[in-house]
């Protein structure tokens, strides 16, 4: 079965910004092609106007030679058109199954069985009856992608699947990709990560600004010429010096810590004991869903643990909460930007408000001053190179990227002793990733010490000192990070390497 | 002996009674909030449906147009919600709170002609096992069709939402507007017809108090149970089951104060007035405590406003 999808001069415009401008591509089904470009380069765009979301202001897009009209998601389904979006389209509180089946035409019992058979065809581990709310990232995007398996699709769309998976996962994604390739389904796929596209894709097309600006084959490419195309100006590589000059005062020490969650959903903490020295970058590796959120919870006072100790430059904090932590100069930076790090329906300078070190003076006898804080916020943005200077700006309206800079401008500003951040770059192009690397090994070369939790294992190898590695609530013995390599982290990650 | 365990049954009975047209107006907002609309125009669906049911009575001499009659103008009224909310996008706490107070002031206008008319005998089923079976007669025969409707209601409701593909994507909607409509769910006519549905609901909960329970148009009749229903959806977490238990709580801790205050117990009226509301409050509190299930029950996207993307 060979499928064709075209796509012709396609425009949408919206006010002030052209997101796709007189896009033309041609796909085939038994290739992979590669849709490549930063965040607000045109791609999500795209991607929604050919699985129905938006309609586009000009062009057409053609399945087989056959002239599409995509009013709605469903003429995409009923067309065969299958779509992983970036951000998931999931009901969190409904279970796995009724998520499946609310679009499905079959009845549970035979819906189950095929689900089943997905599950057990793709090797994915998946309770089916748990709601949505309680799995973690990586599972949620297997939720999505059985979706789109079940009805049997001729075109599968994957917009940054990988953004929450592990290495293991990616690999184990790839090869599945792989396999509906060989099966006939045209496989579109969505990233800004350059390896993912020399590593899996057949094709490549790079946008930039709205346009496409080169179709070529991935054979005749590599890493430095796919960056230039994508961004249009060279990168220079971070590389943290692994100088392991860090001064023995120990800043942080956590002994003998356990967590048992009464939700049965959550991952309980064992024994978890480390120090952190300052000036010295920890990283934590791991698997999403191995613990990572509870430990982050703990450390920064969110919750609490059963027992153990936190320590910090000697001082018991573990019965702390969040506010009283922040006064002995440690910030945070959760996983979560929008929902759990900012408020999006608020200004940028109110965003800046909500975490009022004692040190800033936001509020005097419960008023707002708000030309201080807008002071503070103009700093922030300047000096986080965010992309607006406007704080009177609702920050939903910033892009993943810049609200990640205001929200670790906002932490860092205050020069705190101890950043701990969750997957920092999560989602973010090469540019504010590489921005967000910059500014943390900058903060380490002035004393100060990070607890990097992530599931990027790059990210992880470039600016840590030591690694541990999270597997099921317990940590691995702590490494220095010249002993590890991607193999040995990945082995550790998957619970295959018991040290 | 015989004669106390007869009254406990008139009793509970006379409770059951007082019950059904909260329960009534709070399955019918439980769903309409399930699909993550708010509408805080129940007190006012409720009285306009109690005003027409009676006025149609009067006019036509037949209950069963005036009891479709007075679903028709919950409804209808509940279609200004809908209208305003879903397609003008207006605010749905303000736009209800409008629509309360629009329907009293439209039913106090439209019931001027229909003060001290007297109502109608309303049929009742099964009323000859109502003398013949001690205690259990009282309370389960001798009923109108309405009130055993509305028993089942809250098990129909329940059966519907968990069970029924229709229900689920209710909840879907409820869950999230945008994923739903990402899924090709038209999350609009889904919308209005849990508001269309709440609003017949409501007015048939109004009907049964000027048709049936006390068969008579009194300006404001319903009293703030439109209000109470609201909470009942609210402190019973979106549960259907729970919405029974709060209502027959409240019906019999109201009958019951009242007995106390014919009794002349040494109790303050007002303590014994606010009792019903309080301890309705506390025993929903009390058995909806699992924090898991009121985060699985509750409609995440509930009184947001929802429009597409084109």
């Amino acid at each position: 079965m060979n499928t064709k999808l075209k796509v012709s001069k396609v425009s949408k415009i919206y006010p002030g910004c052209i997101a796709n401008d007189n896009v033309s591509l041609n796909f085939k089904s038994g290739k992979i092609y590669a849709l490549l470009g930063e965040n607000g380069a045109g791609k999500s765009t795209l991607v929604k106007i050919l699985s129905g979301v938006i309609n586009p202001d000009q062009g057409q897009i053609f399945l087989n030679d056959k002239l599409l009209k995509l009013n709605s998601p469903k003429d995409a389904k009923n067309n065969n058109i299958g779509m992983v979006f970036q951000h998931f389209n999931l009901f969190e509180t409904l279970s796995v199954f009724e998520n499946l089946s609310i679009d499905s035409e079959k009845n549970n019992d035979q819906l189950r069985i095929l689900v089943n058979n997905i599950l057990k065809k793709y090797n994915f581990k998946i309770d089916l009856d748990v709601p949505i709310l309680s799995l973690s990232a990586g599972q949620k995007q297997k939720v999505e992608i059985i979706r789109c398996l079940i009805r049997n699709p001729k075109v599968l769309i994957m917009d940054e699947p990988t953004s929450v998976l592990t290495e293991q996962e990616t690999e184990d994604l790839f090869l599945s990709l792989k396999k509906f390739s060989k099966e006939g389904i045209l496989i579109i796929y969505i990233t800004h990560k350059l390896k993912e596209v020399l590593s899996l894709c057949d094709e490549v097309a790079v946008m930039r600004k709205g346009k496409v600006v080169s179709i070529s084959r991935t054979i005749d490419e590599e890493l430095s010429s796919l960056a230039n195309k994508m961004i249009g100006e060279s990168l220079n590589k971070i590389k943290k010096m692994t100088s392991n000059n860090f001064s023995e005062e120990q800043i942080l020490t956590v002994s003998k810590l356990n967590f048992n969650s009464e939700d049965p959903y959550e991952v309980n903490l064992v024994d978890i004991n480390f120090t952190l020295n300052k000036g010295e970058c920890l990283g934590i590796a791991g698997i999403s869903g191995n613990g990572q959120n509870e430990l982050f919870q703990i450390l920064s006072g969110e919750t609490l643990s059963n027992n153990g100790s936190i320590k910090f430059r000697g001082k018991e904090i573990s019965k702390l909460n969040p506010k009283e932590r922040r006064e002995y100069l440690m910030a945070f930076s959760p996983e979560d930007r929008i929902s759990q790090a900012a408020v999006p329906s608020l200004k940028i300078y109110e965003n800046v408000a909500l975490n009022n070190f004692k040190t800033s003076n936001f509020f005097e006898k419960g008023l707002f001053n708000e030309r201080k804080i807008k002071d503070h916020s103009k700093k922030i943005l300047s000096n986080f190179s965010v992309n607006t200077d406007n704080v009177n700006l609702k920050s939903q309206f910033l892009s993943g990227g810049n609200l990640q800079k205001l929200i670790l401008g906002r932490e860092l500003i205050t020069s705190p002793e101890l950043l701990i951040c969750f997957n920092p770059t999560w989602g973010l192009d090469v540019g504010a990733i590489n921005y967000i690397h910059q500014t943390l090994v900058k903060i380490n070369e002035q004393g100060k010490s990070i607890i990097l939790i992530s599931t990027d294992n790059d990210e992880l190898l470039q600016l840590s000192d030591r690694i541990s590695v999270i597997n099921n609530g317990k940590l691995s013995k702590i490494m220095s990070a010249d002993e590890v390599n991607p193999e040995k982290l990945g082995l550790l990650m998957g619970g295959g390497l018991v040290d | 002996m015989n004669i106390d365990i007869n009254f406990l049954g008139i009793l509970i009975g006379a409770i059951m009674a007082s019950s059904v047209p909260l329960i009534l107006a709070a399955s019918g907002e439980l769903i309409t909030e399930r699909s993550g609309v708010l509408n805080l125009g129940v007190e006012g669906m409720m009285i306009i449906g109690a005003i027409s049911g009676f006025a149609l009575m009067v006019m036509t001499d037949n209950l069963f147009l005036a009891i479709i009659g007075s679903m028709l103008s919950g409804l209808l009224l509940s279609f200004i919600f809908g209208f305003l909310t879903q397609s003008l996008l207006t605010n749905h706490v303000a736009t209800g709170l409008a629509l309360t107070i629009f329907g009293i002031g439209l039913s106090a206008m439209i019931g001027k002609d229909f003060v001290g008319i007297p109502g109608k005998e309303f049929p009742l089923l099964f009323v000859n096992f109502k003398e013949a079976v001690p205690f259990f007669g009282p309370i389960f025969f001798g009923h109108s069709i309405v009130f055993y409707f509305a028993f089942l209601l809250p098990f129909g409701t329940s059966y519907f939402l968990k069970k029924t593909k229709i229900g689920l994507i209710v909840r879907a909607v409820g869950d999230s507007p945008l994923s739903a409509a990402n899924q090709g769910i038209n999350v609009l006519l889904v919308r209005y017809c849990c508001i269309l549905y709440g609003g017949a609901m409501c007015g048939l909960g109004g009907a049964y108090l000027s048709l049936i329970y006390t068969p008579q148009w009194i300006e404001n009749m319903t009293a703030g149970r439109g209000w109470i229903a609201l909470a009942l959806v609210v402190f019973a977490t979106w549960s259907p089951l729970k919405v029974l238990v709060g209502a027959i709580i409240f019906g019999g801790i109201t009958i019951l104060q009242l007995h106390m205050q014919a009794m002349g117990i040494r109790v303050p009226v007002q303590f014994l007035s606010a009792l019903p509301y309080i301890m309705t409050i506390v025993v929903l509190v009390i058995i909806s405590r699992d924090s898991r299930k009121i985060k699985l029950n509750t409609p995440t996207s509930l009184g947001q406003i929802f429009y597409k993307e084109k």
